[in-house]
């Protein structure tokens, strides 16, 4: 099997000289939808944002592509063809939804085929191209915030808690978006808190428990398995 | 009074972009340049002394401009990097006092080195009469160059890719950097656009009257107060009330005299702050 | 050893805290052996010693509640003008009138403190607001030639042929002053509400939620220090016998006690006096290269706040517990001072 696309070995990381997350490994393949659950506090986040150097890591390697990513600062890793979504999104509020989708193909100017491609997936962002970006609603943010990310032609799309903020119904609406993108053939790891959503999005996933990947295998199985079950939807 | 209005709105015009470039700054980085009235006398400076040795005016004044613009590099490259690893009030604090340090380095070797040098760039001719008011062509040319610059600006921040990115990191800097913008090096870039602007700020000035080597802090002040009153981090509030408020100091100074305009300056700053705070708290 | 701390009675476990400030009068209280021949030395060093107050004064604001008040000159100024313009027009004693200015002071001090309070202004606005404030001032001592003598300046009569217009005398008056600010601080620092201002600078969040009234605290400190400030603003224009607009110009005031406070270290007992005593000694060296002073303050307050940022009390400290090692407890200072504007 040749290299995937993303590889990470051994990650540990956290903040204030302590480890949040701990030996992680993982790996996506190109064109592969992978999802990483957990309850609050597992350590999601840490773990998304040691990956592309918004937080530094302190072991472990993480190479996307070939490129050792540890060694680039954050700006570097995202025009590498990694673009991360944060849960709190920062987009730029005081700008326009036009505005906000250009600079996600910084340094480059937006692609209009790039262009067609976002407002297909989103077409309320066409309808409200020259309103501020802070004038959204959550549901649209969360439309803009992917939006940006795919202007930038990503190989490899990070979402960290797409749904935070959504009502069950846009949570339902933003991972039909998703689940289209991944029609188009984008590859996605997509961390989450809404289990079912993601095991249903993903080919293959990891459970985070406590900074360390407890269980890792394909959706379906986790799934059927009655740990997850459990734990995470309820059952 | 027309002309009256015209010499405030010059003025106007003038502190709007000692404001923009300051606002700037602040807007990318949390650092309140207080040495930033003393970039524009650099300028001054330096085109004063080339011109004293028999350079020719058009070069000396762009040898002003570019030598302030290399300034504002360096100490964005320098004394500012330990600032920028600093977070909020910290970071804020320690900008301020050392530019604060900046601002007395640079006026202290002004004092020390040329302590009557003077700028005069004034512009040859009478008043031109424009709709049967009498003007200074000094004023005509200054307001010009501002225009053209300020339009300039404008264009830059709306319709360029580094203008835009420079717009997303005053407003988000991690959504900046989740870009791909590399918010270091905008702020590099501005520090040294902040400078150019102050000098050609100072070469305007130097069109209607002498700019001389302590006129630093008070155009520091000028700045500061325009700054804080269009909301602290906003171009385009720092623009308006540069207009705004020197159409108010000229008119107050011409009417009522210096002090009391410059009481009410200070009144129109502190009373922004107290009044409508939502608006300037809003990247602090 | 001496102890001068019986301006308050204070138990026997307390009498360690003063001990710092006994020793800092001492050493002080020698200088004019050494200056006392030369009337020019002794106005150099009574100088320093009204720095030294202004200085502890915006220690208590600044350093203690982090109000950053950059009017220190114009509350002194508040202070002295009142002082003197009180004393000449109802022809009261400079006694009286000190104190009466000195109120003045405090009013305003704390009105400004209010007003951050109130606003919610952080330090950078509180910054703004003061220094608006400061300018305002100024403006107002030029613009008003008929109360302030404007650029000319007043003739102090009040003071004159007492013993503040001797040579030597005045010195342990400001001394006296610059003791009792020095307590009073100790004071504010030791008792409940010092530990309030601790908590207040470290975390504001955090002071409030532990029930702190925040804004009680500040306008506290800004109400008495600027009374500090103007009663040494007084003092220092009936010692002189000349106020004029750059008596406590921005200029020549607040950015000393700022550069001699951050030398010193913010927040430290005895920061201020270190400070003041340096830059005075500083000055004093300076004296014939007046024209490079200027450049000289700026480079210290740059390489002070990129390396040097506890200031020299903490660094002194900590160098000489590192140096007596373990043996020795090390100075009551130490242990209470706190580092700088971190």
């Amino acid at each position: 099997m040749s290299e995937p696309l993303l590889a990470v070995e051994g990650l540990s990381a956290g903040y204030l000289g302590e480890d949040v997350i701990h030996d992680i490994d993982l790996t996506v393949a190109t064109g592969e939808v992978v999802c990483v659950i957990g309850s609050n506090g597992a350590g999601k986040t840490t773990m998304l944002r040691s990956m592309c150097g918004l937080l530094p890591a302190t072991a472990g390697s993480v190479r996307f592509d070939g490129v050792d990513l540890r060694r680039l600062p954050s700006h570097r890793v995202m025009r590498s063809g990694i673009v991360y979504v944060p849960a709190e999104r920062h987009l730029f509020p005081g700008m326009t939804v036009a505005e906000n989708l250009a600079l996600g193909s910084y340094p480059k100017r937006p692609d209009p085929a790039q262009l067609e491609i976002v407002y297909r997936t989103f077409p309320r962002l066409q309808e409200r191209l020259g309103q501020n970006a802070g004038t959204l609603s959550g549901g649209e943010q969360q439309m803009l915030a992917v939006g940006r990310a795919l202007m930038a032609e990503p190989s490899l799309l990070i979402l960290d808690e797409p749904t935070t903020g959504l009502a069950p119904v846009l949570a339902q609406e933003a991972y039909g978006a998703l689940s289209e993108l991944r029609e188009g053939g984008l590859t996605v790891l997509v961390a989450e808190q809404q289990v079912p959503l993601a095991l249903e999005l993903s080919d293959r996933g990891y459970v985070l428990d406590h900074g360390r990947i407890a269980l890792t295998g394909p959706s379906s199985e986790l799934a059927t398995d009655p740990e997850v079950r459990k734990a995470y939807l309820g059952i | 009074m027309v002309a009256v209005l015209i010499d405030g709105l010059v003025l106007g015009l003038q502190f709007g972009m000692l404001g923009v470039g300051l606002t700037l700054v602040y807007g990318l980085g949390g650092v309140v340049n207080l040495a930033h009235g003393q970039m524009a006398v650099v300028a001054a400076m330096v085109a004063a002394r080339l011109m004293d040795r028999g350079t020719a005016t058009a070069l000396a004044v762009a040898a002003g401009i570019l030598s302030v613009v290399a300034l504002g590099v360096v100490i964005d490259r320098t004394l500012m990097q330990p600032v920028y690893r600093e977070r909020s009030e910290h970071r804020v604090l320690l900008g301020l006092l050392l530019m604060l340090g900046v601002g007395f380095i640079i006026d202290g070797v002004l004092e020390w080195r040329y302590p009557i040098e003077a700028l005069s760039l004034r512009i040859t001719g009478g008043p031109v009469e424009v709709f049967g008011v009498a003007i200074r062509r000094g004023s005509i040319v200054a307001s010009a160059v501002i225009g053209v610059v300020g339009l300039a600006l404008i264009l830059f921040f709306r319709y360029t890719t580094f203008g835009r990115a420079t717009r997303s990191v005053i407003e988000d800097e991690e959504g900046a950097r989740l870009c791909g913008i590399n918010p270091g090096a905008v702020r590099t870039v501005i520090f040294g656009l902040s400078g150019g602007l102050a000098g050609i700020v100072a070469m305007t000035q130097a069109m209607t009257s002498p700019v001389v080597s302590t006129a630093g802090v008070g155009l520091t002040i000028f700045a500061l107060i325009v700054a804080v009153v269009g909301g602290l981090g906003s171009t385009s509030g720092a623009f308006l009330a540069g207009i705004i408020l020197g159409l108010v100091n000229t008119l107050s100074a011409f009417y009522i005299g210096t002090f009391v305009s410059s009481i009410i300056l200070l009144l129109a700053a502190a009373s922004t702050i107290l009044l409508r705070p939502e608006g300037l708290l809003r990247r602090a | 050893m001496p102890d001068r701390s019986h301006t308050r009675p204070p138990r026997a476990a307390d009498l360690g805290a003063f001990a710092p400030i006994a020793l800092a009068a001492l050493v002080l209280a020698l200088v004019p052996l050494w200056a006392g021949d030369s009337r020019s030395m002794m106005t150099v060093v009574t100088t320093g010693l009204t720095f030294a107050s202004y200085a502890v004064a915006f220690n208590l604001i600044f350093g203690a509640t982090g109000q950053l008040f950059l009017c220190v000159g114009a509350l002194a100024g508040i202070g002295g003008f009142g002082s003197v313009i009180i004393s000449d027009r109802l022809g009261l004693p400079f006694l009286v009138t000190m104190p009466m200015a000195a109120l003045l002071s405090g009013l305003f001090g704390a009105a400004l403190s209010w007003v951050a309070v109130r606003r919610s202004l952080d330090t950078i606005f509180t910054g703004i607001v003061t220094l608006a404030f400061a300018l305002s001032f100024q403006s107002f001592v030029l613009g008003r030639p008929e109360l302030t003598g404007g650029e000319n300046g007043l003739q102090v009569a009040g003071g004159a042929d007492t013993l503040l217009r001797q040579p030597v005398e005045p010195y342990y008056v400001f001394l006296g002053l610059l003791v009792v600010f020095l307590v009073v601080y100790r004071v504010i620092q030791r008792s409940h509400v010092g530990w309030a201002f601790r908590a207040l600078r470290d975390d504001d969040a955090a002071a409030s939620l532990a029930g702190i009234d925040v804004a009680r605290y500040r306008i506290l400190a800004g109400w008495i220090g600027s009374m500090m400030l103007g009663l040494t603003g007084a003092l220092f224009a009936h010692y002189r016998g000349f106020v004029g607009d750059t008596t406590y110009a921005f200029g020549s005031v607040d950015v000393r006690v700022l550069v001699m406070l951050a030398f010193g270290g913010i927040g430290t007992l005895l920061g201020p006096v270190l400070g003041a005593a340096v830059f005075t000694v500083m000055d004093e060296l300076l004296v014939d290269q007046a024209q490079v002073r200027e450049l000289i303050y700026g480079v210290i307050t740059v390489i002070l706040f990129l390396s040097f940022r506890q200031g020299a009390v903490p660094a002194l400290t900590n160098a000489v517990r590192r140096l007596v090692g373990a043996d020795q407890p090390p100075p009551r200072e130490a242990s209470s001072a706190d580092t700088g504007i971190g």
